[in-house]
């Protein structure tokens, strides 16, 4: 019989409690041999925050959620659950700073950016080419213009000539004739071709739409890369010393994630073709 | 009668260009473009315009915002507007069409489904 969920959870959170131990116990070792007394006063304190966040996970690991959770099926007023997770992060942020992790946030902190420059830069340059095969569509829908005015205009005197040579038969050859019938009938074609390689034109301008879908998607991630760089300068800011904090810039940037909806099909809160939208709007009346 | 004038309005140029591609090609050449809510309403407030083919999800002022202010303000209140986006989201759709648009339009769509929305919605401005 499968155990339930929480005494495996409980069971992974011991474990990752038993790694974290030995980790500060092999890190207590060596920082306490030969060095400094300074050295050995901070891994000290390291070990208390890592016991006080050892207690407050075994705490968790006891019961503490599991009897709030508990306590509110019982009807008993559930514990301030938020105070307590706002004291695990206190205890965290504190064992990061006093482990030397906060320096590795920073590493991640300071990539975030440059991710996000990296899409960005792919937003725009394939905007930019976009643009280019939107141009390229223009000047040639204006070429295929042209040749279908010209060939009307040729298909209209060669229609005459071709007149004169059917009343004329005994001065055109019967290969002259053959060749104002086919050059007749080439420019009354080409029209029609042009119109054919305009509704092709069509698709390849219809294609670029993919830029603002893309693009859409792209600010997404860049948004929510944002946000995390902003989670994690909070979280810097917290483990970093008060009298160091104002080297840190915290600047808030709201999120907005609107934009194109991915794997749309697996989704019953969104609708992914035009006939299901006027459904939709046709069961409103419009 | 005189052409109806229509005002794009996308952030992003690429859509603009090709809706405008698009309606030329199904026989209404003049049209203006926008690149926010904020700057189309500047617009509509100061010039005629006919019909709007407005994104949802734009910085500034948004689609909803937009029409919303359009449908509020008596002068421009009867200008139709077809929302052409790529929010798919039923609760946007529902939003747009309590909110008073004309259409609704979900990227990416055809030349066809674009033409028959607006002949529709001309239509029935007309009647």
């Amino acid at each position: 019989m499968a155990r339930d969920s929480n005494a495996l959870a409980a069971d992974a959170a011991g474990n990752a409690l038993d790694g974290d131990a030995t980790q500060i116990r092999k890190k207590r070792r060596r920082a306490a041999r030969p060095v400094a007394a300074a050295t050995a006063a901070k891994v000290s304190a390291t070990s208390d925050t890592a016991a006080r966040v050892a207690d407050t996970n075994q705490c968790e690991h006891d019961g503490g959620v599991g009897s709030a959770s508990a306590d509110a099926n019982d009807g008993v007023p559930p514990e301030p659950f938020y105070h307590r997770i706002g004291q695990l992060t206190r205890t965290l942020h504190d064992a990061l700073r006093e482990l030397g992790y906060d320096r590795d946030l920073a590493h991640v902190k300071e990539h975030l950016p440059d991710a996000r420059d990296r899409l960005s830069y792919i937003a725009r340059v394939t905007g930019e080419a976009a643009e280019k095969v939107l141009n390229a569509v223009d000047r040639a829908r204006n070429v295929q213009q042209g040749l279908s005015a010209q060939a009307g205009g040729l298909h209209k005197r060669w229609q005459a000539v071709a007149a004169f040579a059917h009343g004329a038969a005994d001065r055109a050859t019967p290969a002259g004739r053959t060749l104002v019938a086919e050059t007749c009938a080439f420019f009354s074609g080409v029209g029609g071709q042009a119109d054919a390689t305009n509704t092709i034109l069509t698709d390849i301008m219809m294609a670029q739409d993919f830029h603002d879908l893309t693009g859409q998607v792209i600010r997404r991630v860049v948004t929510l890369a944002t946000t995390m760089e902003e989670q994690l300068v909070r979280l810097l800011i917290d483990s970093t010393p008060p009298e160091q904090r104002k080297k840190v810039d915290g600047a808030i940037i709201e999120p907005s994630l609107n934009g194109p909806v991915v794997n749309g099909e697996s989704r019953s809160e969104v609708v992914s073709n035009q006939s299901q939208v006027d459904d939709l709007l046709a069961t409103l009346g419009f | 009668m005189a052409e109806p004038r229509f005002l794009i309005v996308d952030d992003f140029s690429t859509m603009r260009r090709i809706v405008r591609n698009l309606l030329k090609e199904i026989g209404f050449s003049n049209a203006e473009e926008a690149e926010d809510g904020a700057v189309a309403l500047s617009m509509l407030k100061g010039s005629k315009f006919d019909f709007v083919v407005s994104d949802i999800n734009m910085p500034n002022m948004n689609g909803f915002e937009l029409l919303n202010n359009i449908k509020s303000d008596d002068n421009l209140k009867a200008i139709p507007v077809l929302m052409v986006t790529a929010e798919a989201k039923k609760e946007d759709i529902v939003l747009a069409a309590k909110s008073g648009a004309a259409g609704y339009i979900v990227k990416p769509f055809t030349k066809a489904t674009l033409e028959e929305k607006v002949q529709k919605i001309m239509q029935k401005v007309a009647a």
